[in-house]
């Protein structure tokens, strides 16, 4: 029972949706994919979208910061979008800040943002 | 009405704050204290995989005179936590994680107890009351 | 000797009000007297004797029945509950005052006496303070709902622009409600940027500081900026005293600054039209 989170590109960006609740493992087999695929298409900015998310615990927290991590160290700058209410409040609460990470209300305004920093 | 789940793989880790979203719908929280009550579910349960290896998560609904609410019990017979005040400080983590773990779960719920025993397992209650 | 006593009350009813007010006068709280006509005074005194008056003939559920409307309605006056059981001791001491004179009781029965007042006051005492505790609770509940409802709207004041005004003193309950209706307002009204208005917060002290930084914060994981305004001197001089880190946050004076940032923030301004 394995599910995988499907990427899509769109230009140099690539745009994932994360439709249903994470578990541990497909957290980490996305952390992977994506990974992989910023190497194979060159990506330069990533979104991903939470707008149907309505809880991240510390772990998938932890999984999402070091993917951001790494794919800044791969050239490319991620900007997370439609994270709701109660996930940003849970997560202030258990301390958590992704300091780092660029944000956007939903996936459109995340590509605008991106196109900006990216000089386009 | 009480309900439990086992916690021995991963996928009880799901399983337990499936039970406990349910459950805090049913007794009428808003989003934002279901998101609380998911993710105070998740990190003990992930407790328990992590570092007890196997143990058990309980739900149950409480009322104290007009307040309703409901408990979350997590029971192991794992080795136990030798510093107490430690794993409570804020950014203490053994596991290489955030160190969110029993502090942000304290900070989730209204209230928090633990009782740990090194060698024979630790017992942590924490309620969240209606508003 | 309860029938006695019943009676020297009943047949004595007015004297004792009229004792009982004058006496009242004196001894009572000084507030209480002045915040209320001396009509109403009178009213309400003498309610409350024969309150204590219907102790003799009503049943026992008629009277807890009694007490409660009574308890509401000196609740809403404002009457403290010193006054009342002062009011009681007061009532027990002109009974026996009454009968000592016209000689119902004297050393012999005083015992007996004092025992039957004992008794006859003693539940009372418990009934009126229990009624008088309740409707106090009710009314505190009633208001904390209020100060709830009172908390913080937030307003879309331009096109991804919002505001938040914050007035009063900010506890835990009150940050974590404010929290939700920041965060569901900036998703609803899709704002881009969010001034948070404390000029009418009396005191910043390290918690309330906290919870600043905290709302911010989630509102930036939401998708949005968000900008204190209102930092009045004294409360960048006790930010500071204190050591409390607001630089993460953007701050600024005024709330015509702030505007002025947030459009900039969205690619606007405001310009004067030319005729």
């Amino acid at each position: 029972m394995n599910m995988r989170i499907p990427i899509l590109k769109l230009h140099d960006c690539l745009l994932i949706s994360i439709q249903w609740e994470l578990d541990d493992q497909t957290a980490l087999q996305f952390q992977e994919d994506l990974l992989h695929k910023i190497h194979e298409t060159s990506a330069r900015g990533v979104v991903i979208d939470f707008t149907s998310i309505d809880f991240i615990d510390s772990f998938i927290a932890k999984v999402l910061g070091d993917v951001i991590s790494m794919s800044k160290l791969m050239g490319a700058k991620v900007v997370i979008t439609g994270i709701q209410p109660a996930v940003a409040i849970t997560l202030i609460e258990l301390g958590i800040r992704l300091e780092e990470v660029m944000t956007a209300l939903d996936l459109e305004k995340g590509l605008e943002k991106l196109q900006r920093e990216l000089g386009d | 009405m009480d309900s439990s789940v086992k916690i021995i793989n991963e996928w009880d880790i799901v399983a337990a704050r499936q039970l406990g979203r349910n459950v805090a719908k049913e007794l009428g929280f808003g989003t934002v204290d279901q998101a609380r009550i998911t993710t105070a579910i998740s990190e003990l349960a992930r407790n328990i995989y992590l570092y007890a290896g196997q143990g058990e998560i309980t739900i149950e609904k409480v009322e104290n005179g007009a307040k309703k609410g409901m408990t979350i019990i997590s029971r192991d017979q794992g080795p136990g936590i030798p510093d107490l005040r430690k794993v409570m400080e804020d950014g203490f983590s053994t596991s290489g994680g955030l160190g969110a773990g029993l502090p942000g779960v304290k900070r989730l719920m209204d209230e928090f107890s633990i009782e740990s025993e090194p060698g024979k397992g630790t017992l942590i209650q924490s309620v969240k009351w209606l508003r | 000797m309860r029938k006695k006593i019943f009676q020297y009350v009943q047949s004595h009813s007015d004297e004792i009000l009229r004792e009982w007010i004058e006496l009242m006068r004196g001894e009572a709280d000084e507030r209480a007297i002045q915040a209320m006509s001396d009509h109403m005074f009178v009213k309400t005194s003498s309610e409350f004797v024969q309150l204590v008056m219907s102790n003799f003939s009503d049943s026992e559920q008629k009277f807890n029945e009694r007490a409660i409307d009574f308890s509401e309605k000196i609740v809403r006056l404002g009457w403290p509950l010193t006054m009342i059981t002062e009011g009681l001791r007061v009532f027990g001491k002109i009974v026996e005052r009454g009968m000592q004179q016209t000689g119902a009781i004297d050393q012999y029965s005083y015992i007996d006496f004092t025992t039957e007042i004992n008794n006859w006051m003693f539940p009372m005492y418990r009934t009126i303070t229990e009624a008088y505790t309740t409707s106090w609770e009710r009314t505190i509940s009633l208001q904390k709902i209020a100060l709830q409802e009172l908390s913080a709207p937030l307003i879309p004041v331009f096109d991804k622009i919002s505001v938040m005004p914050l007035v009063g003193t900010i506890d835990t309950e009150r940050a974590r409600q404010i929290m939700e209706n920041l965060l569901e307002g900036v998703v609803n009204h899709r704002a881009e940027v969010v001034l948070i208005d404390i000029t009418g917060v009396p005191v910043v002290d390290t918690m309330v500081a906290h919870h600043i930084i905290q709302a911010a914060e989630a509102v930036r994981l939401v998708g949005a900026k968000c900008t204190i305004v209102g930092i009045r001197p004294e409360i960048a001089q006790t930010i500071v005293n204190l050591g409390i880190n607001l630089e993460d946050v953007t701050t600024t004076s005024t709330m015509k600054k702030g505007v002025e940032q947030a459009l900039a923030a969205t690619s606007r301004q405001i310009v004067e039209v030319q005729e």
